[in-house]
């Protein structure tokens, strides 16, 4: 049985106890908020013995196998190093920390104390990404990605947690090195990340304020952020965020030197694009009939999982696959879900990213000071 | 719509527990009701008007109001209840508070911060004011359960409240009745002044949709599952003046009053008025005994498949909706002094104008 502690008691950590429950061999002996009210409304809800106010104080009473860090970001690194002195494994939400620095930190505290951590990139394993990993795996690409394309956006819209952050001057992602940005792109470059060679790949980003955030005050938040990386092998690759765009892309293409593959997160579509020559007129007839023909089979396949109660929303099912897949890597029945490498590599590219977008930020005030723009 | 200056002034000679020049706290000022009831207070005389809103731009429609009283008795106060600084400084010099901030998120943790938490940063502020007359609570109507009503049966003040909220899936009415209690717990434990309201559905303008206890457009048609259900309708500014004479009414507290309007209509037959003053759609009337059926089974589902579906429909939340109760206006009548003064027919008029000017817009 691996006993579970919770530490950050809102949103996320009710999706992560929801998924930790349906896991056999898995329980919440205890969750902690500095808040107690929050803490007491999540052992009751979830019938959890145990809520603490004090992370020290719970690792000591109940000395969880493994502690979700479910708490804003600034306190990753912190409660992090608190969980890993106490001997226990850790899973960080994203992102995980808040540089580059503070992640290594924590790898080699983990590394040093022979326990294990990874980070909440859990839209690395929903359904369509993880056939697209086995296919990868088995060589259909033709060779090491040439190119890649991840779009990540994000729609302001209703979301309750926009509503928070458009509403309230002081919310943590305001705070945060890369503020909106950061607290959602790590799920888009932690793709990219996977399959770069190298520790330091080249970065040039741009972001600005959209005209929608401008028009109604909110010029300190960049929403819109273009990317371009190479890594030392010459692998490229271009990510997207945006407010904007609709309707609202979580796709990734990985181009390769045989064949590519497209991933629709949004829909759960695995769309493999194959090297196949048609002689004269039947390239416009034959491609999209194996096209529909394809659809048709994602189509099929998701019905069918649907009806064995295995399709459960792709973030939901994909945060499942992430916590099991950890559990049995302490276990020592597995690997670790994601490398330590790929969550240094997704840390270093944001941290690049914010930089270029600090200055950039800076470069804008400074001219609209100056009245030139 | 308006309201007569005159028939506002407190004529009644008992008074009220606060004079006008005595500084009212209303938090959630710029939401759908916050905003009516700042403007009744203002109607009413009230000189001190302090208007706690989010950092939005939602303010605009309640910035624009106040600019109608000229501004001079209004004070905006910019924050989030979440912030202890900001209840404190919201809180300083109050004789009443009405609160109608609230978490009206989809998730359990997000209704329960912005709604318990955010209640007790500002209970704990204000329980020391020395001036602190009445602490009006905003609940809803929601936090009720029906399971021993038959249906049919009266839904009022003396109903239980349903602590199975959970299993309701229902985060906003649980995020409510987690907020009454801790006010109760106030009430008792530090001796809180406190009067709780329960409206009904608030309607007017500034809300176009179709309540959903008339039914629901989830599945692309729209199931018409009220039936020949009462609505427990309130036209908004006629809330707001009940929530008004709720913090202001002597020898009130600690009493628990719904607001719902005379002449509730049937779903029927606000469907059917609908449909014909602002866009006609088709409707399928489904039966109280088949909804509950339906979602009898898809409660199980949703347990056999571990949430592959969510508990959206539950029978908790099938009855608490559709099963079709009376309700009564007599206890905020009698302690509040209060009518309707919009007729439900003048206000189903001013909700069905604005509703076409919405579907217009579109």
């Amino acid at each position: 049985m691996i006993k579970v502690g919770i530490i950050g008691c809102g949103k996320m950590a009710d999706q992560h106890a929801v998924q930790i429950q349906r896991i056999t061999g898995a329980e919440i002996i205890a969750v902690c908020d500095s808040e107690p009210l929050m803490a007491r409304q999540m052992s009751e809800r979830f019938n959890i013995r145990r809520c603490f106010t004090n992370a020290q104080e719970m690792l000591d009473a109940v000395q969880p196998d493994v502690v979700h860090i479910t708490t804003p970001p600034q306190s990753h690194f912190q409660l992090g190093k608190m969980c890993l002195a106490a001997g226990c494994n850790i899973y960080v939400e994203k992102p995980f920390t808040l540089n580059t620095c503070e992640a290594e930190d924590l790898i080699r505290l983990a590394n040093r104390n022979r326990l294990k951590v990874t980070a909440g990139h859990n839209a690395q394993f929903t359904y369509a990404m993880v056939r697209m990993r086995a296919l990868v795996k088995n060589g259909y690409l033709g060779g090491k990605p040439v190119h890649m394309e991840s779009h990540y956006c994000y729609e302001f819209g209703d979301a309750s947690y926009a509503k928070a952050l458009l509403g309230d001057s002081n919310h943590w992602v305001r705070k945060l090195p890369g503020s909106l940005v950061q607290n959602i792109i790590s799920h888009g470059i932690s793709k990219i990340a996977e399959y770069l060679s190298g520790v330091s790949p080249m970065v040039i980003a741009h972001g600005f304020t959209s005209p929608f955030l401008k028009k109604i005050g909110e010029n300190d938040i960049v929403d819109e952020v273009r990317v371009i990386i190479r890594d030392e092998d010459s692998t490229t690759a271009y990510f997207t965020f945006s407010s904007q765009i609709r309707p609202v892309p979580h796709q990734f293409r990985l181009y390769g030197p045989k064949n590519s593959l497209i991933v629709d997160d949004d829909h759960q579509i695995l769309f493999k694009v194959e090297n196949k020559e048609y002689k004269s007129y039947l390239r416009y007839f034959v491609p999209p009939l194996e096209h529909s023909i394809q659809y048709a089979g994602n189509f099929s396949r998701n019905l069918k999982k649907f009806m064995k109660k295995d399709f459960h929303l792709p973030n939901d099912a994909a945060l499942k696959t992430l916590i099991e897949c950890f559990y049995k890597s302490i276990a020592g029945d597995a690997p670790l879900p994601l490398s330590y490498r790929e969550i240094l590599l997704t840390s270093k590219i944001m941290d690049d990213i914010f930089v270029q977008l600090q200055d950039q930020g800076s470069l804008e005030r400074m001219k609209y000071n100056a009245g030139t723009v | 719509m308006s309201l007569d200056f005159a028939a506002l002034s407190d004529t009644g000679g008992n008074g009220y527990i606060a004079k006008p020049e005595e500084t009212i706290l209303v938090t959630g000022a710029n939401g759908f009701i916050g905003s009516r009831v700042v403007r009744t207070l203002l109607l009413y005389g009230f000189k001190q008007v302090r208007c706690l809103v989010r950092r939005t731009n939602n303010s605009i429609s309640l910035e624009t109001m106040i600019n109608d009283f000229n501004g001079k008795s209004v004070e905006m106060v910019k924050g989030n209840l979440l912030s202890r600084d900001a209840c404190k400084i919201a809180v300083e010099g109050v004789s009443v508070i009405y609160h109608l901030a609230a978490g009206v998120e989809k998730t359990f943790p997000g209704c329960f911060l912005n709604s318990v938490v955010a209640t007790r940063n500002l209970l704990d502020a204000s329980i020391n004011e020395q001036t602190l007359k009445r602490f009006v609570n905003i609940s809803s109507l929601a936090v009720y359960s029906n399971e021993k009503i038959r249906r049919g049966g009266l839904m009022d003040e003396t109903c239980e409240v349903d602590t199975k909220l959970v299993e309701r899936f229902d985060p906003y009415a649980y995020g409510k009745s987690k907020q009454d209690e801790l006010v109760l717990e106030y009430a008792r434990t530090k001796g809180l002044p406190y009067v709780l309201v329960r409206p009904g559905v608030t309607f007017g303008p500034g809300k176009a949709r179709i309540p959903g206890r008339v039914g629901i457009d989830t599945f692309g048609v729209f199931l018409h599952l009220g039936l020949n259900n009462k609505i427990p309708l309130t036209y908004v500014d006629n809330c707001a003046e009940a929530i008004v004479l709720a913090g202001l009414r002597r020898s009130i507290e600690g009493e628990v009053i719904n607001i719902v309007d005379d002449d509730l209509p049937k779903s029927r037959e606000f469907l059917r008025l609908y449909k014909k003053q602002v866009h006609r759609f088709i409707s399928i009337p489904i039966p109280y005994p088949a909804f509950y059926l339906f979602s009898y089974l898809w409660e199980k589902y949703s347990k056999w498949s571990e949430g592959q579906l969510p508990p959206a429909f539950n029978r908790r939340t099938c009855a608490t909706y559709f099963k079709g109760n009376t309700y009564s206006n007599k206890k905020a009548k009698e302690l509040l002094g209060w009518h309707p003064r919009i007729r439900m027919r003048e206000g189903l008029e001013s909700l069905f104008v604005y509703a076409r000017e919405v579907k217009g817009e579109k």
